[in-house]
């Protein structure tokens, strides 16, 4: 016990590696606030540059940018409507509303705090229970990855807007975008139409900065002669009273964002969108409707992407799977430094558990203090005159998109993508569902065929192994519950079981009038 | 090694007072080097360890990217798409030598000048722990009493293990399901979580698992035993059919455009050569259970030569290949 404190507080005690963990929080932060740059590329570029340091000064350096870039995300999605990262998808979705009404502060205060709650959660999980979660995750096979996806794609219901229909068809053209490429299971091509620049797919960075950022800035050129709203800028780190209010649903958020992030399927961008979808479930009477600023709909996905961090650790540090793209690229980083990153890792070098436990609690400090400071100023960002904030859009837009890839045929989907989101917010279809489908048509798309192709093509076999786990039976059901409370179908049951009026009766997450389908 | 450094530094730095103010020395600006597989994977980990060693004697950085998709189609198309003047470096495994044969490209490592073929990996059989199978002959066995019902992992057609399949299918003509995964990483994981049975894989990707027993080895797909493996006999011992397909394996190398040159193809062989003999390098290589090969020139060219012939034909008699290996000139190994 006494070594573990330790090993936990090894970079806490070292003015080197103290100083390496806020630099490389602070360099993430704004790293993973651009969009395009990612946190994987930078910390891949790191291993080159850290190559001949100390592994312990490298390890410092390239958690505080993880730690820090999954927070940063928010901050562009807040202020401009351009997640920095697919993780900050759906905080885009009520944190630049919340903006327009001149809460932007507001927003990156309380985005930041929950951030931080969010990543102690998982960092708390990893530490007590790392071993268990990741054999837990073992556990999913294709089919319970298809049904998360599947649970994952139901949010189109929350993301419609005013008309479902619309939403469905947004939600299946982004799937149709998601299909572009090699197949990623026969190497087959698909929608190539025979160009080799198209084997890569399109990327969904890049349809995500057009269809945000770029048609966002294209409909407020509609308004050019409105006066930017003044910024409320007085109470900008919540009230505990606030966070308090939240800390349930911040829990919640975290909990289920820990296991998503700790799957080696899934990482901080699913997890951030169920969140979403789980707060809108779970909230009866948001002050504000979801989509218009809810609070409730910014803290549950920041709350969930941070959990993902400590969550992806879990398979990393115990069996030597990485959790998502950049522990990927830690366990590389691992090797290059001469550790043999695997199962055995615990037993053959037990510090290392600890220290990065220490040093993400460190790197998620720092992300409190940095995320708090500066706000005013980024806050004012929203104020400028149009003709200055477009134009910056614009460009942030494009720079992002080219820094993707490092490459140009990117700028062009981006553009594309902008204008095609611009003319379907003027007809009153919702972007959301689109980049929704990008990102989740693989996860769906892989899964169904590997567990089809595992049962040799049988669907009566297949529709079997669904009620051949308590794990494959808990996620059908829920998805067939939530199926199921959408139809007229289920309003007639409901009717026939209210005739003994029961007051409670809503109490019941199923239930819920707006939970997605 | 700091010696050699600061020897192989001065002589650089002699060589260029010898030739004079004449010509600029190559290289005079930052290299490219373009990974064709995603950060984090074998060929990423081993470039990242190997190029550093090789910057300190170029005296330039080497700018790693990572260029992935299409097997590696879109990285190799790309390098071959730049200027041949040797800024621009392919750090690749062994896909593109299947382009041709699978339709995924018109060009492979033939096209191109090999700098350093840094080392090849050893293909092993690997299965779930409480598979009722232990050796490849009671695999096989136990396949044909039951077929179709084991179910492997695949990497897509012209990956390691759709090739070792074919090899396996080829001698003993048993009937497997394959489930395709995006690389062995994955399916590795889905082996522990019962998904798949069994999983042809490089040593390196499986080693940890299998000394933290989480899934056993059934069979070693070399001609003689690995020190890392020394339970395990070679699958040459079970199946004799397999002494004409091997020694096989992935492989890692650096490679740059054709009519790069002769100077920079040169000082980047001499470079990549003497990094791969890092003792750093070397360490890693054997931890991860990968062979050093170090080998540029002919003799690289022999090599790539003899895995392409070997590869192209095992994928177009298991009729997985687009196009005959005869309409490129690939020989039929003898």
């Amino acid at each position: 016990m006494l070594e573990a404190l330790q090993y936990f507080s090894m970079a806490w005690v070292s003015p080197q590696l103290l100083f390496l963990t806020a630099l490389g929080t602070f360099l993430g932060i704004y790293v993973g606030a651009i969009p395009g740059l990612s946190v994987t590329m930078a910390v891949s570029i790191l291993i080159s540059f850290t190559f001949a340091w100390d592994i312990n000064n490298a390890l410092c350096l390239m958690v505080g940018v993880y730690m820090g870039g999954v927070y940063g995300g928010s901050r562009t999605a807040i202020l401009l409507n351009i997640p920095g990262a697919p993780s900050a998808i759906a905080t885009a979705l009520d944190g630049f509303p919340m903006a327009q009404k001149g809460e932007a502060g507001r927003a990156i205060g309380l985005s930041t705090v929950m951030s931080v709650v969010g990543g102690f959660i998982g960092i708390f999980i990893l530490a007590i229970a790392a071993p268990h979660i990741s054999e837990f995750a073992l556990t999913f096979q294709p089919r319970d990855y298809m049904m998360l996806g599947i649970m994952g794609i139901m949010l189109v219901g929350s993301l419609s807007g005013e008309s479902l229909t619309k939403g469905i068809f947004a939600g299946a053209f982004g799937m149709l975008v998601g299909t572009v490429g090699l197949d990623p299971l026969t190497a087959e091509e698909r929608f190539t139409f025979g160009a080799v620049e198209l084997w890569n797919g399109i990327n969904p960075v890049a349809v995500m900065i057009g269809m945000f950022g770029l048609s966002e800035a294209l409909m407020q050129l509609h308004h050019l002669d409105k006066v930017a709203l003044k910024q409320k800028l007085d109470r900008i780190i919540p009230a505990w009273a606030d966070v308090r209010k939240y800390l349930s649903l911040s829990t919640q958020s975290s909990v289920l964002g820990t296991i998503i992030g700790a799957l080696p399927g899934t990482g901080g961008d699913i997890a951030a969108l169920m969140a979403y979808d789980h707060a809108k479930r779970v909230t009866k009477n948001p002050k504000v409707p979801f989509g218009k600023g809810a609070k409730e709909g910014l803290i549950a996905p920041e709350s969930a992407n941070n959990a993902a961090v400590g969550g992806a650790y879990i398979p990393m540090l115990t069996l030597g799977i990485p959790g998502d793209a950049v522990t990927a690229v830690f366990i590389g980083a691992l090797f290059i430094h001469g550790l043999n990153p695997g199962p055995l890792l615990l037993t053959e070098r037990p510090e290392m558990f600890w220290f990065t436990v220490g040093n993400l609690t460190l790197a998620n400090i720092f992300v409190l203090i940095f995320g708090l400071t500066g706000i005013k100023l980024f806050a004012r960002i929203v104020e400028c005159p149009k003709g200055i904030l477009i134009p910056l859009i614009f460009l942030l837009s494009i720079v992002g998109a080219y820094a993707i890839n490092n490459s140009v045929a990117d700028i062009w989907w981006m553009l594309g993508f902008g204008v095609l989101g611009y003319f379907m917010k003027l007809y009153g279809y919702q972007v959301g569902p689109v980049i929704l489908g990008v990102i989740l048509s693989r996860l769906v798309d892989e899964n169904w065929r590997r567990a089809i192709i595992s049962e040799r093509g049988d669907l009566g076999e297949f529709f079997g192994q669904l009620f051949s786990s308590p794990l494959s039976i808990v996620l059908f059901s829920i998805i067939t519950l939530v199926f199921v409370s959408q139809t007229p179908l289920w309003t007639q049951l409901k009717r026939c079981f209210k005739r003994p009026p029961r007051p409670d009766d809503s109490a019941h997450p199923g239930k819920s009038k707006d939970a997605a389908a | 090694m700091k010696k050699a450094l600061i020897k192989t530094l001065a002589g650089v730095t002699f060589a260029g007072l010898l030739a004079g103010t004449a010509q600029a020395q190559y290289p005079e600006k930052d290299l490219q080097g373009i990974i064709q597989w995603g950060a984090g994977g074998s060929t990423d980990t081993v470039m990242r360890s190997v190029t550093p060693h090789a910057e300190d004697i170029l005296g330039r950085d080497v700018i790693m990217t990572n260029k992935t998709g299409g097997v590696g189609a879109i990285a190799t198309k790309y390098v071959n798409a730049m200027k041949a003047d040797g800024y621009t470096l392919l750090m690749g495994a062994e896909n593109p030598q299947m382009y041709k044969v699978l339709g995924l490209a018109d060009i492979d490592y033939g096209d191109m000048i090999p700098i350093n073929v840094l080392a090849r990996g050893t293909p092993i059989f690997v299965a779930r722990n409480d598979a009722p199978f232990n050796t490849m002959k009671e695999l096989v066995e136990y396949t044909k009493k039951h077929p179709g019902e084991i179910k492997t992992g695949s990497t897509g057609p012209g990956g390691l293990t759709s090739i070792v399949l074919a090899m396996l299918e080829a001698e003993t003509h048993i009937d497997f399901t394959g489930v395709p995964y995006d690389g062995d990483g994955p399916a590795l994981t889905a082996l522990q979580g019962g998904a798949i049975d069994i999983m042809p894989a490089v040593l390196g990707a499986a080693i940890e698992h299998i000394k933290a027993g989480r899934m056993k080895v059934i069979g070693l797909v070399d001609t003689q035993s690995s020190p890392l493996l020394p339970d395990t006999a070679p699958i040459t011992e079970e199946i004799p059919g397999f002494n004409k397909y091997l020694p096989w394996g992935p492989f890692f190398g650096v490679f740059v455009k054709k009519d790069t040159p002769a100077e920079a193809v040169e000082k980047l062989t001499a470079a990549y050569h003497e990094a791969a003999q890092n003792p750093d390098f070397k360490d890693l290589m054997d931890k991860r259970g990968f062979t050093i090969m170090n080998i540029s020139g002919d003799e690289a060219a022999k090599f790539l030569d003899s895995y392409r012939s070997v590869s192209s034909w095992i994928v177009y008699d298991a009729g997985f290949a687009k196009h005959s290996p005869e309409e490129f000139g690939i020989k039929r190994p003898e």
